[in-house]
């Protein structure tokens, strides 16, 4: 029983993650119609700015996730407005292809100012943690987790009780329209990319103080991504929390089969997507039009 | 000053082409303030053409549009919008995943410089909105809810919630029976009480007689004839583009 427990809560600290990892990317999947494959070189971004911050000034890396949020808003809108505006409208072989070519570049400018050592961020209280009976609770883990809910939330606040979320909502369902009742579609589409980014700094700050970074860790983050909101369902945020913490309790789980270790982490998480998609393509929040 | 007596729009040799084809050739009227026109004209005219030249959606290849005497010609939508130009499409292009009063309402947030407001104070205007189109007591439905007539109702109110000087109408009217069509016709009428200039396209001829003080005739992308609807509806060039050459004979006799 106790190891059930600890799987448990184990599978949500980890799904924590896995939200804040996916809630930018089915954002930016669902209004713009890109997969974007740079998304995993923005989460270690974040998480670099994270380390700077703790290692050069001494700030709490916690404290640190609201300037990676608004770094990487500004260098997500400046991507979006510059760059990947320009291929809107084309199919999406076109979007792989840039978002790929930014990935790219991401990760070698990286490389260039930190190089490839690993970095982690180690605050005084990283080795604590909450004891309840023989079940360590690392206090890191909660409050990430507690962190991605409410990145979750306050994104879905944003997305539906806002000026800028309901032309987000509105571009999303026809641009056209949009346009024609005086949305600026460039501006609409740069700010939806740039709080894409922002969540996927966010993203970035917490995983630094999980596990050690480096320029190159970036592409398993687009992979959980996409696995996170096609679990969930694409277009709301509250379906990608339910995707995280679903993604996070079937890999603790199947980390705890015996024989089965972290080695196979990937091939569960593929199959499980691979099972979503043919039994319950809409994901399992997600509602078919 | 000049401005006050130059018309609200102003076309000006207005041409665009699409490959070798001018779907709108060199097309000049004017619309006054406060004024409620009407274009008609066969399938393929150029009717639609023109409205996307006026909203934006569409680059002129020659002429000018001006809006209460400064050009607007080649502007985005979104900006066109700003000034106060509202647009219905004849496909009605509602947001999908909203209810009738969040439609509206992104209206209200987004439109003309009079619409212009917080969140509160969009959905009260999109309430009054509603009210006038006739979608007041479906305002928390979702739009699939909605019958086509509705839809088109809902078109309208989108448009008019962007407080704009000026609405482009498209077709409103395509696809309606005649008792929808009447009530149609009373929401256009409504809508233009409450100050706004109404430009409509339509097929239907009943709608330009009914609610129209001007029509505006276009074949093959030229104005054919432009005057009060009685007079150029008994026009026999227009009867012959839109009946044939024997049937306007047959009508003389």
């Amino acid at each position: 029983m106790d190891a059930f427990v600890q799987l448990v809560i184990l599978g949500l600290l980890a799904g924590g993650v896995y939200v804040a990892v996916g809630v930018g990317f089915g954002l930016v999947w669902g209004v713009l119609n890109i997969v974007n494959l740079a998304h995993g070189a923005l989460v270690v971004v974040g998480g670099y700015i994270t380390w700077q911050l703790f290692t050069g000034f001494g700030l709490d890396p916690f404290l640190t996730l609201p300037l990676d949020a608004a770094a990487l808003f500004i260098l997500g809108y400046a991507l979006q407005r510059g760059v990947i505006n320009r291929i809107i409208r084309a199919p999406l072989l076109f979007t792989f292809l840039l978002t790929f070519g930014v990935n790219l570049v991401i990760v070698n400018i990286l490389l260039l100012i930190f190089g490839s050592d690993f970095r982690s961020v180690t605050p005084a209280y990283s080795g604590q943690g909450l004891e309840l009976g023989s079940v360590v609770i690392p206090y890191v883990r909660l409050a990430s987790l507690g962190a991605a809910i409410l990145l979750a939330a306050g994104l879905a606040f944003l997305l539906n009780r806002t000026r800028i979320g309901l032309a987000i909502h509105a571009i999303s369902a026809d641009r056209d329209a949009a346009q024609l009742v005086g949305i600026d579609l460039r501006h609409a589409y740069a700010v939806t990319y740039g709080l894409g980014a922002a969540c996927a700094g966010i993203a970035g700050g917490l995983i630094a103080m999980i596990q050690a970074i480096t320029p190159t860790a970036g592409e398993p983050y687009t992979l959980q991504a996409f696995v996170v909101v096609i679990l969930g369902g694409l277009g709301r945020v509250s379906a990608t929390v339910v995707g995280g913490l679903a993604f996070g309790l079937v890999e603790a789980f199947g980390q705890s089969i015996p024989g089965s270790g972290s080695v196979f982490a990937n091939a569960i998480a593929f199959g499980l997507m691979v099972l979503v998609l043919v039994t319950r393509p809409q994901g399992l929040m997600g509602r078919l039009h | 000053m000049s401005a006050a007596v130059s018309p609200q729009l102003e076309l000006r040799g207005v041409t665009k082409r699409f490959g070798g084809v001018a779907a709108v050739d060199g097309v000049s009227f004017e619309v006054a303030k406060g004024d409620i026109v009407g274009i008609i004209g066969p399938n393929g005219a150029g009717k639609t053409t023109l409205l996307n030249c006026i909203s934006g959606t569409q680059r002129l290849d020659r002429g000018d549009i001006r809006l209460n005497g400064s050009s607007i010609a080649g502007i985005s939508p979104h900006r066109v919008a700003k000034l106060g130009i509202g647009r219905t499409f004849q496909i009605v292009k509602p947001f999908g995943s909203m209810t009738v009063r969040e439609n509206a309402a992104i209206g209200a947030l987004f439109g003309s410089a009079q619409a212009r407001r917080g969140v509160a104070g969009a959905f009260a205007l999109a309430d009054e909105v509603l009210e006038l189109v006739g979608l007041r007591a479906k305002a928390d439905h979702p739009v699939s809810a909605l019958t086509i007539p509705d839809r088109k109702r809902l078109e309208v109110a989108r448009a008019v919630a962007t407080r704009p000087q000026l609405l482009l109408l498209d077709e409103v009217m395509a696809g309606l029976n005649n008792v929808e069509v009447d009530d149609a016709l009373d929401m256009v009428r409504a809508v233009h009480a409450t100050g706004v200039t109404v430009l409509l396209i339509e097929h239907v001829m009943r709608v330009i007689v009914g609610v129209c003080r001007r029509a505006i005739v276009l074949d093959f992308g030229h104005v054919l004839a432009q005057g009060e609807p009685e007079v150029v509806l008994r026009d026999e060039r227009v009867i012959q583009a839109y009946l044939g050459e024997r049937y306007a004979k047959r009508l003389k006799s």
